[in-house]
């Protein structure tokens, strides 16, 4: 059956084995292939047009030969993320598997062309092959598959035309740079390209086209360098950062939001070097504050933690995505996270100074009230805290200090690095209408929250505890300054939340200016 | 760090790629000495819990195997080592034991 005078091995002969990705871990082996009768090996190519119709028209016919014994594996000459898109999309119901250059496989076929066709019997023997898409051979081969399993009643495809349509070189007959440019044009499927490129999170992202890219850079020169962030030490070009940005859905207003971002966690005392790797669920919280917030459409309001406001979710995604992207901190790569947090992804909050009784953050670290400012803390996920029966303010800080008791470690007493409190706008209400200062509530909920080191030597615990008496009492935090107050939320519901810390990095809080001249409304 | 550079991104020409595209050469590793007796081993100790520990027992092995041990203390775990730190090591000791993780 074989269509000699288009390359292939002849049948009779030992099939070889596979050099192949499958879909699940573990090798495939051609044995397993044909262990139950025989196998259809359909090697394939996402450009070729002649592959997607050998797909198209066997691929439904799949799961009825695999029930006879027959199995067929679409054998791709594309990376194993193409090849399942490809079988997705074309209803091919086979297995899939994936060869990578120099197209071992094929080339030990002898492939000259896809789609190609090869029956291998049960004993590993060749038994036929047919080149390109040829209806009346491929029934004939699906009648010989029949035959070997002793059915003789396998499906096989109508002789609908085209019934005869030549293939296209296989990759592993051309020259491997001339095959390698070929897979790269997949701009049928952008999005779909973005994934394959690894160039997200998880989540689709918008591609970073140069017009894109450069509307994002604004006036900005995207030569400049930012520095080099870790672990991989990525240079962050202001192109790249850009590129961060478009891919995390930005607008160009949240630009230079983003690149002072960018610049805070590129200082050396945040540590981000540590953060990325760690097996920590460590995140990158971002805080905006001064009049960038509303000129850009910050969230500080309801649901200011989030879901639903596009500039605080991709300003805090583009921030992660340079990390991620440009630093080489890929999740089950360099980022070792035992867990992580889905506030990792990126997680941006702009205090509600308009509401709040107190100094906005950016005040306290010196900043003027009229400056615009990022501040980066490394820090876990948010943990609501509930209060809608505390009547006096004395109550209300004991309830939202204990509630970070168990930050980081049930037993670990004190922590040194910040826990950051979300107070929300009915919590806050009650301080203001009591005239308590920010600083009271901070020194307030620091002397409310201690144990004696007795208590705490269960597990994990610090060698602050086990050098204490068992009746030292052992405060929750180091320092009252380990306590960050921010207010953001909705006016009604009495809900804060606390942030718990990136804990024993020496990772501390930093601030950068957003650049005034840059300042662009949404 | 530019001059690292030995090649760009060939599929760069229709996105704006956020990885740094280039290709670093990798580090050939040092040559392995045959033994280990008479030989300098630096014990770096990054500050996780109990390394130190775990660098007494491995001292003492290797002391009785005739090397000669140097112990050195990183600033914090979660940084690269100082390169003052890394040049010493690399200058004085023939070969390293990092005690990882706790």
């Amino acid at each position: 059956m074989t269509d000699g005078q288009q390359g292939g091995i002849g049948a009779g002969t030992r099939a070889p084995e596979l050099a192949v990705t499958g879909i699940d871990p573990g090798p495939v082996r051609l044995g397993d292939l044909t262990a139950r009768g025989c196998a259809f090996l359909v090697f394939v190519s996402e450009e070729c047009p002649t592959s997607a119709l050998a797909l198209r028209n066997l691929g439904p016919l799949c799961r009825s030969w695999e029930q006879a014994g027959l199995t067929a594996t679409a054998v791709f000459e594309d990376p194993l993320e193409v090849a399942i898109r490809v079988a997705r999309r074309l209803g091919w119901t086979g297995r899939v598997v994936s060869q990578a250059p120099p197209y071992e496989t094929s080339r030990a076929y002898g492939l000259l062309s896809v789609p190609t066709t090869v029956l291998v019997g049960q004993a590993g023997i060749l038994a036929g092959t047919v080149v390109g898409w040829n209806q009346p051979a491929l029934v004939a081969l699906i009648g010989q598959a029949g035959a070997t399993l002793g059915t003789a009643t396998l499906a096989a495809p109508p002789p609908a035309e085209p019934r005869h349509k030549p293939g296209c070189s296989s990759k592993a007959a051309i020259d491997p740079e001339i095959a390698a440019a070929i897979s790269s044009q997949r701009a049928d499927d952008e999005m779909e390209e973005m994934f394959e490129r690894g160039w997200t999170d998880g989540l689709p992202v918008v591609p970073p086209t140069p017009e894109r890219v450069e509307a994002m850079l604004g006036r900005a020169d995207g030569s400049i360098s930012l520095g080099f962030v870790p672990p991989s030490m990525g240079e962050a070009t202001l192109e790249r950062v850009a590129a961060c940005a478009v891919l995390a859905g930005c607008r160009p207003a949240y630009f230079p939001v983003v690149v002072a971002a960018a610049r805070a966690v590129l200082d050396p005392a945040f540590n981000l070097h540590g953060q990325a790797v760690t097996t920590q669920p460590a995140g990158q919280l971002v805080v905006v504050n001064g009049p960038v917030r509303r000129a850009i459409g910050l969230n500080s309001g309801m649901g200011a933690l989030g879901p639903g406001f596009r500039a605080n979710l991709t300003i805090g995604r583009a921030v992660r995505l340079l990390v991620t992207l440009s630093g080489g901190a890929m999740p089950g790569g360099l980022d070792r996270a035992t867990l992580g947090h889905m506030g990792k992804i990126g997680c941006c909050i702009a205090e509600d100074e308009e509401t709040s009784p107190w100094e906005p953050l950016h005040v306290e670290r010196g900043f003027d009230a009229g400056q615009s400012v990022v501040t980066v803390i490394g820090s876990d996920a948010p943990l609501n805290i509930s209060d809608h029966r505390s009547r006096t303010p004395d109550d209300l800080a004991y309830i939202l200090a204990w509630a970070a008791a168990t930050s980081w470690s049930t037993n670990w007493w004190p922590l040194a690095e910040p826990s950051v409190f979300v107070i929300c706008p009915e919590h806050a209400e009650m301080f203001r209408a009591a005239g308590w200062s920010k600083q009271r509530l901070r020194e307030y909920m620091f002397e409310a929250v201690h144990r004696p080191a007795g208590e705490l030597r269960r597990g994990e615990t610090t060698p602050f505890v086990h050098a204490a008496g068992p009746a030292a009492e052992i405060p929750k935090w180091a320092s009252p300054d380990a306590i960050v107050l921010l207010v953001a939320g909705g006016e009604a519901g009495r809900y804060s939340a606390v942030l718990g810390p990136c804990t024993g990095m020496g990772s501390q809080i930093v601030s950068r200016e957003v650049e005034s001249g840059w300042l662009r409304t949404a | 760090m530019a001059s690292d550079s030995v090649s760009q991104d060939r599929v760069s020409r229709d996105y704006i790629s956020p990885f740094d595209e280039r290709v670093r050469a990798p580090e050939p590793l040092a040559p392995r000495p045959a033994g280990i007796a008479g030989r300098t081993v630096a014990l770096l100790d990054i500050r996780k819990n109990r390394g130190a520990e775990f660098l007494d027992r491995i001292e003492s092995q290797l002391t009785a195997a005739g090397a000669v041990t140097m112990r050195r203390t990183k600033e914090i775990f979660s940084k690269p080592a100082a390169l003052a730190l890394v040049d010493e090591i690399a200058g004085r000791a023939d070969l390293v034991v990092e005690a990882l993780a706790d």
